[in-house]
């Protein structure tokens, strides 16, 4: 089994990457290239989740790649979070401490919650976000 | 107790030295006195003799001139006989009775009167011729009348008067013709009386014998009118001389003692005076007075040794407390008082020299028991050293524990505590079985001390070295490393495919192994490098065997071949082989064992003079196959390759009923490994073919791969910096290898000229317990 990827972007703030199969060293670049198109679809600030509830594997070149998508992101002042990852893939995330606990979800009601706390502050006090 | 002081000693050899000169100069001096008290005594005894014989003499001459005087008086007037007897009986007392008896022929009318005296002292007058016995005719008249001159006759004894007589006769002549005889009887008494009168010496006797050897007079009144003892009258008859000594004196008196006799014949008679005088008495009086010299001298021969005794004593004193100190000094005691030395003689040198050998001693000890305890202490060491030593070395045997395709023996006997042979085995990783056998110059501690390092090197190379050869090299390198002492050491390192048979091995100049089956014993000459710590460029070449079945490989050091036996041979390589064919089992430790018995035999009397050390690696069988590999395969190093061969790996694994996530783990830690060897094969343009294989253990998932590609070590790269976020991350690599090293239950790299190689090990889920970490709930 290879990549598969769907987006759905319900606004430019944000937007939704589903994965499914393996990311590895051979469909990595599968993934680079959906990025390319992706990105410049999502608003400054904008958060991108990427679903894993399907990502049955991952790999260092994987890995390489969710940390481009972050390093763009964070480029341009938005958020990646993570949905649901699987067991082998969580496991690699701990290994190499790849994202930060608080980023990652197991739920789409827990992310929900997320994102509309951070909507709120946005609301209340706009200017304390940097 | 006494012979054990030497003033007793002394003392009494003293003694006894005098007391012997004392008795052999009295004995001599005594044997030459007593010569001179006998010639004293002889000539006394004569004297005494001559004086008894002349009074006899005298006493008898009265009687016989009498005698003669009556019978020339008689013969011209026969008639007045009787007056005249009468007369010259009363004028003599010595006379007991006389008569005048004529013969009846010449004389017919003639009385013949005989007047005897009675012992009132009256005259009985009797005539003879009326008397019944007609004595003309008896024997002592005819005799009688012979005796114109007058001659003695035999005494007899006359029961009338009760008193022993002797007769004289003296014939009556007219005319020259005898006609009658005056017989006078001579009483003995006043004889008895003379011997009795002598002035004799105590224990003496004197006697009178007369022709016959009778006994007319005698000190002991019951010998006499008895014939004398035969040994007397015997030595009478042979000697002329004056004295004789009888051995036995023939007087019971005399108590069977030897006793001298002197002897003087009695003038006028064939009558014989004797004097005897018993030996002891002449030299009673001598023996007396060297007994009392005797006394006298042992007196003072007592006396002087008891001053030899006080002092020797006195001047011996200190040795004795010298004695007792030495012994306190054998029992380890030397603080004591010595005996002030008073003079400078043998005893105060000795004293002076006591002392100084004191003083010495007690240093000599000191230094003695420090060394002991030096000694003591190095042993101790060594001792530890030993145990130490015997703990580096691996057990005795081995056999392979999965599916016992090999076994191994080893015999190893330091000629010391310690020693420099080694051997070592381990298993290298899940495959391959690693042996070696090493003989460090010299002997002892030095070469105990390279040995350790050299093994404890081996151990911590060998997993990184790979290959023999190169750990060969490697140790080599480490060795010559400060290596002032200029030490070095023989190793054989063989690496055993355990699956296979395969045996990798390279020598180190050291001897070449036997390889024994059942036709014999041969050995295997390889070509070897330098021995190790020498030259620091020596390279090491590699050969390979493949062995068979009940092939058994043995090891050794140059104990075995360099044994001598007492005549200085050596056991040598071909009586090894020789052995080896001969003996009747095959196994690894029938080998060992009955090869080093041999030696032993060899070089029994000898005793061994250097480390010995035996080891067998006896094959068994290859693998079967529920442990053949699952996988085994080389691929072209490329991308979608890797990617072929991981789906091979997984649905293998998948087959072989290995848990999900395990599978992950060994998909992922292989295409990190993969990718990168494909990245790295492409970048130098120099690998291009990896090989995989993979086997299922008994509790893990093995899996070894071969890249021919640049060295690269994955677990000497750096720990990749983890800040928490990849997104803060600068570098982009090393993520990969930081995966594999944490999912990789084991994780060996090594390196040689055909590549790198890893192998790795992944616990089987099913036997281990799981990691939480790898299982987040859902």
């Amino acid at each position: 089994m290879t990549l598969t990827l769907s987006t759905e972007s319900a606004s430019s703030e944000r937007a939704t990457l589903y994965l499914h199969g393996r990311l590895d060293a051979q469909t990595f670049g599968e993934l680079d290239l959906a990025m390319l198109d992706l990105l410049p679809r999502i608003a400054e600030g904008g958060t991108l989740v990427l679903d894993l509830s399907a990502l049955e594997y991952i790999s260092s070149a994987g890995l390489r790649s969710i940390a481009k998508i972050r390093k763009s992101m964070r480029a341009h002042g938005g958020h990646t979070l993570l949905l649901n990852p699987q067991p082998q893939v969580r496991k690699v995330f701990e290994i190499v401490k790849a994202v930060p606990v608080n980023e990652v979800f197991t739920s789409a009601r827990e992310l929900d919650a997320y994102l509309d706390n951070i909507q709120r502050r946005i609301m209340d006090g706009d200017d304390q976000e940097p | 107790m006494v012979w054990r002081s030497i003033a007793s000693r002394l003392s009494l050899g003293v003694l006894a030295g005098s007391a012997l000169v004392l008795a052999v100069a009295c004995g001599a001096l005594f044997q030459r006195v007593r010569q001179q008290t006998l010639q004293q005594s002889h000539s006394e005894a004569a004297a005494l003799a001559n004086e008894a014989g002349n009074r006899i003499e005298q006493r008898l001459a009265r009687v016989a001139d009498t005698t003669q005087t009556l019978a020339a008086v008689v013969a011209p007037r026969p008639a007045e006989a009787e007056v005249l007897l009468r007369r010259a009986l009363a004028r003599n007392e010595d006379l007991s009775g006389l008569a005048a008896v004529f013969t009846p022929d010449d004389t017919p009318s003639l009385a013949s009167p005989f007047l005897s005296r009675q012992d009132d002292g009256t005259l009985v007058q009797r005539d003879m011729r009326k008397d019944p016995t007609r004595y003309w005719e008896t024997n002592w008249f005819l005799a009688g009348l012979a005796c114109t001159q007058g001659c003695w006759q035999r005494h007899f004894y006359s029961k009338s008067r009760k008193r022993e007589l002797v007769d004289y006769a003296v014939a009556i002549t007219r005319d020259g013709h005898p006609i009658g005889l005056i017989n006078a009887d001579v009483s003995l008494d006043w004889l008895n009386g003379i011997l009795k009168a002598l002035a004799k010496p105590a224990g003496a006797y004197a006697f009178v014998l007369d022709d016959s050897g009778a006994y007319l007079a005698h000190d002991d009144p019951a010998m006499v009118g008895q014939r004398g003892a035969p040994s007397l009258l015997q030595a009478l008859a042979q000697h002329e001389a004056s004295h004789v000594r009888l051995t036995v004196a023939p007087h019971p008196q005399a108590e069977g003692q030897p006793v001298w006799i002197y002897f003087t014949p009695i003038e006028g008679t064939r009558w014989r005076f004797g004097l005897a005088m018993p030996e002891n008495s002449i030299y009673v009086g001598v023996r007396q007075a060297f007994a009392y010299t005797m006394a006298l001298g042992l007196l003072a021969l007592v006396a002087l040794a008891m001053i030899t005794l006080a002092v020797v004593r006195r001047t011996l004193a200190p040795l004795g407390t010298l004695a007792s100190h030495a012994e306190q000094v054998a029992r380890g005691a030397l603080a004591f008082e010595l005996p002030p030395a008073r003079r400078p003689d043998e005893v105060g040198r000795l004293t002076q020299a006591f002392d100084h050998m004191r003083t010495e001693l007690a240093l000599h000890i000191a230094e003695l028991t420090r060394n002991a305890r030096e000694q003591q202490r190095l042993a101790s060491e060594l001792d530890i050293a030993q145990q130490i030593q015997t703990a580096l070395l691996p057990g005795q045997h081995y056999l392979d524990a999965h599916c016992e395709s090999f076994e191994l023996h080893a015999l190893l006997r330091p000629a010391r505590a310690v020693g420099g042979d080694l051997y070592s085995y381990f298993m290298l990783d899940e495959r391959r079985f690693c042996v070696m056998v090493g003989d460090v110059s010299d002997k002892g501690i030095p070469a105990a001390l390279f040995m350790a390092r050299t093994i404890t090197l081996a151990k911590a190379l060998a997993p990184r070295a790979g290959s023999p050869r190169q750990l060969l090299s490697m140790l080599n390198r480490e060795l010559c490393r400060n290596n002032e002492s200029c030490m070095f050491v023989s190793l054989w390192c063989g690496m055993l495919d355990t699956y296979t048979g395969e045996l990798v091995m390279a020598s180190a100049g050291h001897e070449p192994p036997a390889l024994c089956d059942a036709e014999g014993a041969r050995l295997l000459e390889l070509e070897t490098g330098a021995a190790l710590g020498l030259d620091e460029e020596a390279g090491y070449p590699s050969h390979t065997l493949r062995l068979q079945p009940g092939q058994t490989l043995l090891m050794y050091t140059d104990g075995i071949t360099e044994a001598t036996d007492t005549r200085q041979d050596m056991f040598g390589t071909q009586r090894m082989l020789d052995c080896l064919a001969r003996l009747p089992t095959r196994t690894a430790s029938g080998l060992a064992d009955g090869l080093l018995a041999e030696v032993d035999r060899f070089a029994a009397d000898a005793g061994q003079a250097d480390d010995i050390t035996v080891l067998a690696l006896s094959w068994h069988h290859a693998l079967d196959d529920r442990n053949a590999p699952m996988l085994d395969l080389t691929i072209r190093a490329s991308i979608s390759d890797v990617f072929d061969t991981l789906e091979r790996c997984d649905a293998s694994l998948r087959a072989q009923g290995v848990a999900t996530d395990t599978r992950e783990d060994i998909r992922l830690v292989l295409e990190e490994l993969m990718v990168n060897m494909v990245q790295h094969g492409q970048a130098h343009a120099a690998g291009d073919s990896i090989s995989l294989h993979m086997r299922l253990g008994g509790d893990a998932v093995l899996v070894e791969l071969h890249h021919d590609g640049q060295p690269f070590d994955p677990l000497q790269a750096p720990l990749p910096e983890l800040p928490g976020d990849l997104a803060d991350r600068d570098e982009i690599g090393g993520l990969g290898i930081h995966l594999v090293r944490a999912m990789a239950n084991e994780l060996i790299y090594s390196h040689d000229e055909q590549g790198n190689h890893l192998q790795l090990r992944f616990l089987h889920p099913a036997r281990t317990e799981h990691d939480h970490d790898a299982h987040p709930e859902h």
